[in-house]
């Protein structure tokens, strides 16, 4: 499903993402974990598409299609869903109407109708109820005033909506409470299915104690340095990633 | 217009003018008033960013002919391309005449209602040169005036029902249309008001309007100003206020149109506990100019006034906003409060914004704040990583940023009228306005 080969990432002068190679198919999900500043975040946005760095080297490859040459919303568009890090907030703008609005640009896109309304607030009011949103969610502004954990909510609340392919959720985990965690987690975890794929970047190992992934990745100066099962995880917890680290600089 | 035309033409056409002849004295001081101090220019610190050139170089009829049969049947399906309800109230103006051809004004005992001129008790009081002191474009509009309207809310009354008053610019090309609005609200009396300026002429025609309004202890106005002329419209306004004790004014402008638009508002909180709430939207396209000066002066302790502004100045657009604030030595415990929110969607527009506080009191409460910006690139971005394409969420955007000063305006039909012409001038609509 998708295919990131030898990638290489400058924003300015500076080589984020430097060689990165990567492989998810349907089905997977795939932790990316790494010390602060190794190009997690990097990877989460060059995927959604922004445009703010510099692609030197190397490809992306999305369901057969050279991802890099699309804008972000024809990759939304496409299946793609990226978890903010920091969700914006946009006053003004509905939350209700920014879903309706995503849902049926991507139903354009596959040649779909615009979704029944009856039908579009069945759906919302389902995964409103699994994420614990307050119901005057609705008639809010998109994440405007929402405290961290709201705004966290409402990342996967639009992905459950969305029912992406592939999604790449950035530190969805970073700044939530225990509690926060099992309903973002449960959320995720709903969205599991042999027919698409999850990326979850993370710093933590807390997360994937309940998403439990098929693969993790340590990524350290811009590459993957290790890659193992879900228990590579639990060991990094314990050793740190200084462990990884010196281990590459040892090879 | 020339100094010299202006002067001209009224020294031949005064008795074309009604009124009684008190009036007509009135009108030939005011005449005298403009005469000494000629049109503002940009050297007068209030005029410094609005050319008044084209006006004062250009010949129009400063007292446009009576409207034909053809003109008001024209001016009709203007009024109807409004929507109002059926049983709305309206007092309708065609080129600054009162009209009242599509029915007589709405009369009850509770609002008395009369054309300003056939009452010569109101015209004379609302003429004097207290009120155009240092106002050319007032003495100008007192001196022409060919239309007014008087309304006065007894007493305790509170009328519901909103009131339009319809001034339509005519196709008439080159004229000048200088209605008249005289407003006195009796202690405790409630009235809701709402102006609309429209016109389609294609030609330059030229808007040089006046509003007075007197409120007396405790009564309330909402007042809501429209202006959606044609674009190549002049617009030269003044709306003046004093409110007594406890007097609540809430004044909201929308500008679409026109091609030179210059809004004055004077606010005079003249009795303790007066307060008004003025908020404001200016969209700015090609070639248009929006002045909104606001001017308020506290006189009275414990007075309030808060002002929001925000403008959307397009590709070769321009804005200014100038709120002034004065508050007397008098006026303790005030609170005053500004904001103007300025969005540039092209590197080619122009916003001057400026706020002025003269402050003689100690004991005051005063805020202002002023932005300026382009759309936030990170909502643009999360926009489009939902699968909202870049036009429409350009769009998108600045309809949201529109949208919190639209929000503000109570009464449902005009609030979505507005929504859809703000729409109309927004990109990318297609994709998203029939979700709204």
């Amino acid at each position: 499903m998708l295919e990131i080969n030898n990638l290489h990432v400058c924003v300015e002068e500076h080589t984020i993402l430097n060689g990165l190679t990567l492989s998810v198919s349907a089905g997977e999900v795939h932790a990316i974990m790494g010390p602060n500043g190794s190009g997690k975040s990097t990877l989460a946005q060059v995927i959604a598409g922004r445009e703010d760095y510099r692609i030197i080297k190397g490809s992306i490859t999305y369901s057969g299609q050279d991802l890099l040459s699309m804008p972000a919303e024809d990759r939304a568009r496409a299946g793609l869903f990226l978890g903010f890090q920091y969700p914006i907030e946009i006053p003004g703008v509905n939350n209700t109407y920014l879903l309706k609005a995503a849902l049926n640009a991507q139903r354009a896109a596959r040649g779909e109708n615009e979704i029944d309304a009856f039908e579009f607030m069945k759906i919302i009011k389902e995964k409103i109820e699994l994420m614990q949103i307050p119901k005057d969610f609705l008639t809010r502004s998109v994440n405007e005033g929402f405290s961290g954990g709201e705004k966290k909510r409402n990342e996967i609340l639009q992905m459950l909506v969305l029912q992406p392919t592939l999604a790449v959720l950035d530190e969805t985990d970073s700044g939530l409470d225990v509690d926060a965690l099992k309903v973002v987690a449960d959320g995720m975890n709903s969205l599991r299915s042999p027919n698409n794929a999850m990326i979850l970047v993370t710093h933590y190992e807390r997360l994937l104690e309940y998403v439990v992934p098929d693969f993790v990745h340590v990524l350290s100066e811009g590459k993957i340095a290790k890659s193992g099962d879900s228990s590579l995880a639990g060991e990094l917890d314990k050793r740190g990633y200084d462990w990884v680290q010196s281990k590459t600089e040892n090879t | 217009m020339t100094q010299a035309f202006l002067q001209e033409q009224f020294r031949a056409r005064i008795q074309e003018l009604p009124g009684t002849e008190t009036m007509r004295v009135a009108r030939q001081k005011a005449m005298l008033s403009f005469n000494s101090s000629g049109y503002p220019t940009r050297k007068w610190e209030d005029w410094r960013y609005t050319d008044l050139k084209t006006i004062s170089s250009a010949e129009y009829d400063p007292i446009p002919a009576l409207p034909s049969a053809n003109t008001i049947s024209h001016a009709k399906q203007q009024v109807d391309s409004l929507g109002l309800a059926k049983d709305a109230k309206s007092i309708v103006f065609i080129d600054g005449y009162l009209k009242n051809s599509f029915g007589p004004l709405p009369a009850t005992h509770e609002i008395e209602i009369a054309n300003l001129y056939e009452t010569a008790e109101h015209s004379i009081r609302s003429s004097t040169s207290a009120f155009y002191e240092g106002m050319p474009l007032a003495a100008l509009n007192t001196a022409f005036s060919a239309g007014g309207i008087y309304l006065q809310v007894a007493a305790d009354t509170i009328i519901t029902a909103p009131l339009h008053l319809i001034f339509v610019a005519s196709n008439e090309p080159s004229i000048t249309q200088q209605p008249r609005v005289v407003i006195n609200l009796k202690p405790g009396s409630q009235l809701q008001v709402i102006q609309h300026f429209i016109g389609s002429t294609p030609s330059i025609s030229w808007t040089n309007a006046v509003t007075q309004i007197t409120q007396e202890a405790g009564s309330t106005l909402r007042l809501y100003r429209i202006q959606d002329e044609s674009e190549t419209q002049l617009h030269t306004e003044l709306l003046s206020s004093k409110l007594a004790a406890d007097a609540n004014l809430e004044l909201g402008y929308v500008d679409f149109g026109g091609s030179l638009v210059r809004n004055d508002a004077r606010i005079d909180l003249a009795g303790p506990g007066a307060s008004c709430s003025l908020f404001g939207l200016s969209i700015a396209n090609k070639g248009q100019h929006i002045d909104n000066h606001i001017h308020i002066n506290h006189i009275e302790p414990r007075t309030v006034s808060q002002q929001a502004f925000r403008s959307i100045i397009g590709d070769q657009g321009r804005g200014v906003f100038n709120g002034k604030v004065v508050v007397q030595k008098n006026a303790q415990k005030i609170d005053a409060q500004q904001s103007s929110d300025n969005l540039l969607l092209s590197e080619r527009s122009e916003i001057n914004t400026k706020p002025e506080l003269e402050i003689y009191a100690d004991d005051v409460k005063c805020t202002h704040g002023a932005t300026v910006g382009q759309l936030d690139e990170e909502q643009l971005f999360y926009l489009r990583a939902r699968g909202v394409d870049e036009t429409a969420a350009r769009g998108l955007l600045t309809f949201a940023f529109a949208n919190q000063i639209i929000n503000r305006l109570q009464i449902p039909e005009l609030k979505e009228r507005v929504m859809r012409e703000i729409l109309q001038r927004l990109p990318g609509r297609q994709q998203w306005d029939e979700l709204l």
